[in-house]
């Protein structure tokens, strides 16, 4: 076995602060890079096993789509695999490897199968490299089939997962199992991932290439959310020198816990409200204990993604669990958000799906989701009167809430004729993160009933770069000028028709940033629940008069880099 | 051992029907089955390798048989060749 115990660092992004500490566990699902593990002489039998056991079963799946009848031109592609999986020479290779190379079986195909594929595409004939890609899915499936056991999560708590990427059910099952931390390859930071960790606060480190390192299960690591950092096989002194570090931020964060006791106020007296964003039930149970005042954004893209046909029984419930959860406090559900970077069916990806078919736009060609959805919520709202607001992402122009007012009178027909109590008085708001919104507000004023600023979407329009693209994440930087403006815009047209305005993007997770949108007058924030101590330490600390200079700063400039030292010399030391 | 020496007749050369044709067929027999072409050798009932040939229309390769049965096999695979695979191009 190679010897690969040196210490190693590499950089990633950081997405979720504090320090990670423990043995590196790597998840493979949906991932097709396969490391070249290796195994003991007593395992070789029982990988050889996997082996033939993931090609009888898949051959089996095989001869059953031969027998289908009317299958003439796939049928050729299908024998093709059939003799594929059945290939002396290619069986004999993989259990060569495993046998004699004590690789695992997964590493095995992968190898043997490469090695053809290679020479498949050197031959530059036609016909030979259109058949790489069948080559490849068989290729794929075995290894996928290899693996079947390993789907459930072989993860232990503490351990440090590292992943390509990690779907959204997935991290759910993680957070049960409380992990240490989190790296993945990919990821923006407006991921479910990334999300969901702040939330938790599991440190977590995005765009790390950890796949280019000989990393094993088991290896002890080190990740830094805060920096990006990620050491593997750490140094007995990097080890210590990251406990303390992590001891320290331990105590610091118990002691901006010692605020989440004491009231929501400036310290002249100043009167605010911190409210968690929301996706998974998963999450509740972090509200209380960071004193999160309600739900100031629930997202229902994933729970509705998981729901047969939107259906409105199971949608009640799940509305229902976030209102228990949440005391006397309000729950605003923003509406099916999905599109752009979550489409519902392939079939319906857009070349440029950030400006295209999402949100409000969407849910408005597609009446039986939209009333589905208003169903439940209307519903729900009966038992909790006063309770529920609903804000309606993806708004361009106010025609666009125009109708949508029409399928909510609609629906409180329904319910009516029905004898279905709900709340008369539910509020709407639209959510602010077009730049036409804020730009036209006076429009809207008598049509809803509040406004939230998503910074997030807002940045991404105004700044016109998309936030999930790698190459051209440097540009994304929600604390830009025009951004600072538009929100100024969006406060003071809000004001003029008495309506109130929160802000429900990451931005407010920042302390300086809270204060500085404290400072415009926008004193309703939402955020990931793990955010709120920290922004709330900050603005107990400080006087109301202090954050209206900050926010004068801010907005006289038109410079970026101005914006940024004004909001670093209010961060906490 | 037995050996004959053939011509891949087929227009679009021995692309994946014809590949897969060979490979069934061969299979068949208990003989073990080589194609030796420009210096390469593989096992002719292996798909992969019979692929990794790539040989194109005009192709000439060697049929290596060996086994209980060399005659016969010999005898089918050549025909095969000549008859472009029972190909109905």
């Amino acid at each position: 076995m190679m010897k690969s115990n040196q210490p190693k660092l590499l950089s990633g992004k950081p997405a979720a602060s504090g320090i990670g500490i423990g043995r590196a566990a790597i998840l493979l699902t949906g991932s097709k890079s396969v490391m070249p593990e290796k195994i003991g002489k007593q395992q070789t039998g029982d990988q050889i096993n996997k082996f033939e056991t993931a090609r009888k079963n898949i051959l089996r799946d095989y001869e059953h789509i031969k027998q289908l009848p009317d299958n003439s031109d796939a049928s050729d592609i299908i024998e093709t695999q059939i003799q594929t999986l059945q290939d002396p020479e290619v069986e004999s290779l993989i259990r060569k490897k495993i046998k004699d190379e004590r690789y695992t079986a997964e590493y095995a195909i992968f190898s043997v199968f490469n090695d053809y594929i290679q020479m498949m595409e050197a031959t530059k004939v036609n016909w030979v490299n259109e058949r790489v890609v069948d080559i490849v899915s068989v290729r794929d499936e075995l290894i996928e089939a290899t693996r079947e056991r390993r789907k459930k999560l072989n993860i232990e708590k503490g351990e440090v997962v590292f992943a390509k990427e990690i779907p959204p059910t997935v991290m759910v099952t993680l957070s049960h199992i409380g992990i240490g931390g989190i790296v993945i390859e990919k990821g923006g930071l407006t991921s479910h991932v990334v999300i969901l960790s702040q939330s938790l606060g599991i440190p977590c480190v995005i765009n790390a290439h950890w796949d280019r390192y000989k990393l094993q299960n088991g290896m002890p690591v080190i990740i830094d959310g805060t920096t990006g950092q990620v050491l593997i096989n750490p140094t007995w002194k990097q080890s210590q020198e990251y406990e303390k570090r992590k001891n320290d931020e331990e105590l610091r964060y118990q002691k901006t816990r010692e605020w989440t006791a004491k009231k929501n106020e400036t310290s002249c007296g100043h009167t605010f409200s911190l409210r968690a964003n929301v996706e998974f039930a998963e999450e509740l149970a972090n509200l209380k204990p960071n004193g999160a005042k309600g739900i100031g954004l629930l997202r229902t893209e994933t729970v509705l993604f998981e729901i047969e046909d939107f259906n409105v029984d199971d949608q009640v419930a799940f509305y229902s669990n976030m209102l228990k959860a949440t005391g006397e406090e309000n729950v605003t559900i923003r509406l099916f958000d999905a599109g752009g970077d979550k489409v519902i069916d392939q079939s319906e990806a857009e070349s440029n799906p950030f400006l295209g078919w999402r949100g409000i736009r969407m849910l408005l060609d597609k009446k039986k989701l939209l009333r589905n959805q208003l169903e439940a919520i209307y519903k729900v709202s009966g038992k909790f009167k006063g309770r529920i607001k609903i804000l309606v992402p993806m708004v361009s122009q106010v025609e666009e809430v125009l109708e949508l007012n029409e399928h909510c009178r609609y629906v409180e027909k329904m319910l009516e004729k029905n004898d279905v109590p709900y709340d008369e008085n539910i509020q709407l708001g639209v959510m602010v993160e077009v730049p036409s919104v804020a730009l036209t507000l006076d429009a809207f004023a008598d049509y809803v009933d509040f406004f939230s600023i998503g910074t997030n979407d807002l940045t991404q329009y105004t700044l016109a770069v998309d936030r999930g693209n790698e190459k051209i994440s440097a540009l994304f930087d929600s604390f830009h000028p025009s951004v600072w403006k538009l929100i100024k815009m969006t406060y003071d047209a809000a004001k003029r028709h008495d309506l109130p305005v929160t802000v429900c993007g990451e931005m407010a997770s920042y302390p300086e940033a809270a204060a500085c949108l404290m400072g415009i007058g926008i004193d309703d924030l939402s955020m990931n629940a793990g955010s709120i101590p920290m922004v709330k330490a900050v603005l107990c600390q400080n006087t109301l008069d202090d954050m209206k200079e900050l926010a004068k700063s801010v907005l006289s400039t038109n410079s970026l880099s101005e914006v940024h030292s004004h909001l670093n010399s209010w961060r906490t030391p | 051992m037995v050996s004959a020496k053939v011509k891949v007749l087929n227009e679009s050369g021995l692309h994946a029907r014809p590949s897969s044709e060979l490979v069934k067929t061969a299979s068949k027999f208990k003989s073990e089955f080589f194609i030796k072409m420009y210096g390469y050798r593989v096992n002719g009932k292996s798909i992969l390798g019979v692929m990794t040939l790539a040989a194109e229309c005009g192709a000439e390769m060697e049929l290596i048989l060996e086994g209980p049965d060399e005659d016969e096999a010999l005898k089918t695979l050549v025909e095969l060749f000549k008859n472009k695979f029972n190909a109905d191009e």
